[in-house]
């Protein structure tokens, strides 16, 4: 089981890294999301144990943490509003800049330094 | 007084506030009382800190069990000195006119989320606190809704959400090896813990600390995101946000960690160098204001790190002392660089002396005892250094001094609000009065470095 999770983190951390690097912002947002639930699966793997479910009330034998799953469900809830944010953040950029790729908007902030340096020398 | 207190003004301030248009003034005024009143709080923990009454364990759950808050010497030092802050640039902003409706609430968002943070005993609730300050850092950071700030905001979300997660791993790994989560068990329990295993924990959460703070390697972000700012959201990122790097690295390093501090005490100096340096050198460079500002927070935050690499007492006063008066500094710099009129060049000139280290400026003391540190730890090569980094500072401090206040194109425009200008002043007199009467900032500072335990 350790193998499998270990595996599937590192896959998933692995192709979120991988989609950071594309340059376009959705892209950039889903591997974000990506990365996101490498940490929660690592997070359930670190308390990982076999046992009864932690219901009240407790049955016979060894009962599995129910830690992890408390801070996992509270990283899922964190992680979906940082997802809300950061896609109305890419929309906003849509909108005001009419493009989601990440090469046309760094073209945009080359212009402005330069525009910058313009009026330096003017004034 | 239950310590819930600082930490529950702001939060239903700010979900009543964020229900209202932020733009009216009554509306933005009582976020200011708001925060005013977390201010007060949190200065009134300094009284019960370390005391019987300083823990307050939620839900009424027994200690040990229930997820508890803490006021200790060190997190109330930091979370006065960032409510101040948070609350100067409120002022700033909402005197100057508030031009986004959730501005107001989103601010106490953020001061809740620092409270918390600086507050808790929890190593799982510092994250849940540091995310809600960030998701209201981020939000903070597009506020003018400019196609620049936005495309700022975003590279900030992206890469600081990437430091967070490997926060949260990082978080999961001293789980997995300590099996608590509560900070002072986990403290104790880590010293029995195989050294690799703590490196590499340690290695996670510095890095994470690391992108907040802006150090050397992780740096990129940070001078975009502040040169779009508006003066009051860079200092608030720069003053307050910034914090939260400075205070993790604290808590989790000397704090938690001592024996990953130890292990790597050379890697910390050798990256606060290599920020210092290339902090001041790109700060010459730069032309813009904020910009020079942005780069001179890297190289300040340099000092805190090596500070904290010296260790010992006398390191880590030095690096509380810095990170305290480096956060007034950075306030002040950014606020007065978006005003104009009568003293504002001055408060300018006393912000700048005060990060070069120029008596009586508060950066003086700053200064004064990383030299003690030095001296103590017996390193004239970082003597050398923080002499050879003030003489640079002075250098960049002054071009933009230059450049804003003596150059005749800037100095035409419209004078700004008495309000605004005397919240800048109002700082600048701040600055001067730490840098003449130091004694009590020096005191909670040894008393905070006393706190960390191992290395205090």
């Amino acid at each position: 089981m350790t193998l499998i999770l270990a595996a599937a983190i590192g896959v998933l951390f692995g192709s979120g890294a991988f989609l950071l690097m594309k340059p376009d912002l959705f892209r950039t947002v889903v591997g974000v999301v990506l990365v996101a639930n490498a940490a929660n699966l690592t997070l359930m793997a670190s308390g990982l144990g076999r046992g009864a479910s932690p219901i009240q009330p407790l049955g016979e034998g060894v009962v599995s943490d129910p830690l992890v799953q408390a801070m996992t469900i509270t990283a899922v809830v964190i992680g979906f509003g940082v997802t809300a944010l950061l896609l109305s953040l890419a929309y906003r950029i849509y909108a005001t800049s009419r493009t989601v790729d990440l090469d046309e908007l760094s073209h945009a902030e080359a212009s402005h330094e330069q525009e910058l340096e313009r009026e330096e020398v003017s004034v | 007084m239950s310590i819930a207190v600082p930490l529950l003004i702001p939060w239903f301030a700010g979900a009543a506030l964020a229900l209202l248009d932020g733009r009216r003034r009554w509306v933005a005024w009582s976020a200011v009382g708001a925060l005013a009143a977390t201010f007060v709080a949190t200065c009134a923990l300094a009284a019960v800190a370390g005391g019987e009454n300083s823990v307050t364990v939620a839900g009424g759950w027994p200690a040990g069990v229930g997820i508890a808050l803490k006021a200790d010497a060190l997190g109330v030092l930091f979370a006065v000195i960032s409510n101040g802050v948070l609350l100067a640039a409120l002022v700033f902003e909402v005197s100057a006119g508030v031009r986004s409706r959730l501005f107001p609430a989103l601010t106490l968002f953020l001061s809740a989320g620092l409270t918390g943070l600086f507050l808790t005993a929890d190593v799982f609730n510092f994250y849940v606190f540091f995310e809600l300050a960030m998701i209201a850092a981020y939000s903070l950071a597009v506020y003018g809704d400019e196609a620049r700030q936005l495309r700022a905001g975003f590279i900030f979300a992206v890469v600081n959400l990437l430091g967070s997660f490997l926060f949260l791993i990082g978080i999961a790994a001293i789980y997995h090896v300590t099996g608590t989560l509560d900070m002072a068990a986990v403290a104790e329990r880590i010293a029995a813990v195989e050294p690799n295993a703590v490196i590499l924990i340690a290695i996670a959460i510095f890095v994470a600390f690391g992108v907040k703070l802006g150090l050397f390697p992780f740096h990129f972000w940070l001078p975009t995101v502040y040169g779009s700012a508006t003066p009051g959201v860079a200092a608030m990122l720069s003053g307050a946000v910034a914090n939260i790097g400075s205070y993790g690295i604290l808590r989790f390093g000397p704090g938690i960690l001592p024996e990953g501090v130890r292990l790597g005490a050379t890697v910390l100096i050798v990256i606060g160098t290599l920020s210092i340096l290339y902090g001041a050198l790109q700060a010459i460079s730069r032309r813009s204001s904020q910009e020079v500002l942005a780069y001179s927070a890297i190289g300040q935050a340099g000092y805190v790190l090596i500070a904290i690499g010296l260790g010992g007492p006398a390191g880590l006063t030095a690096a509380i002392v810095y990170a305290v008066v480096n956060s007034l500094n950075k306030a002040l710099l950014f606020l007065s660089t978006g005003v104009r009129g009568f003293l504002v060049g001055a408060a300018f000139v006393v912000g700048a002396f005060s990060v070069a280290g120029v008596p009586p400026s508060a950066g003086f003391f700053g200064k004064v005892e990383l030299f003690r540190a030095g001296v103590v730890e017996d390193s004239a090569a970082l003597v050398a250094l923080i002499f050879l980094g003030g003489a640079l500072s002075f250098v960049y401090m002054f071009q933009i001094y230059q450049h804003e206040f003596w150059g005749p194109s800037r100095r035409s425009g419209p004078e700004s609000p008495a309000a605004v200008r005397a919240v800048a002043v109002g700082l600048a007199a701040l600055v001067i009065a730490v840098g003449l009467w130091p004694e009590p900032l020096l005191s909670a500072s040894r008393e905070a470095a006393g706190v960390l335990g191992g290395g205090g």
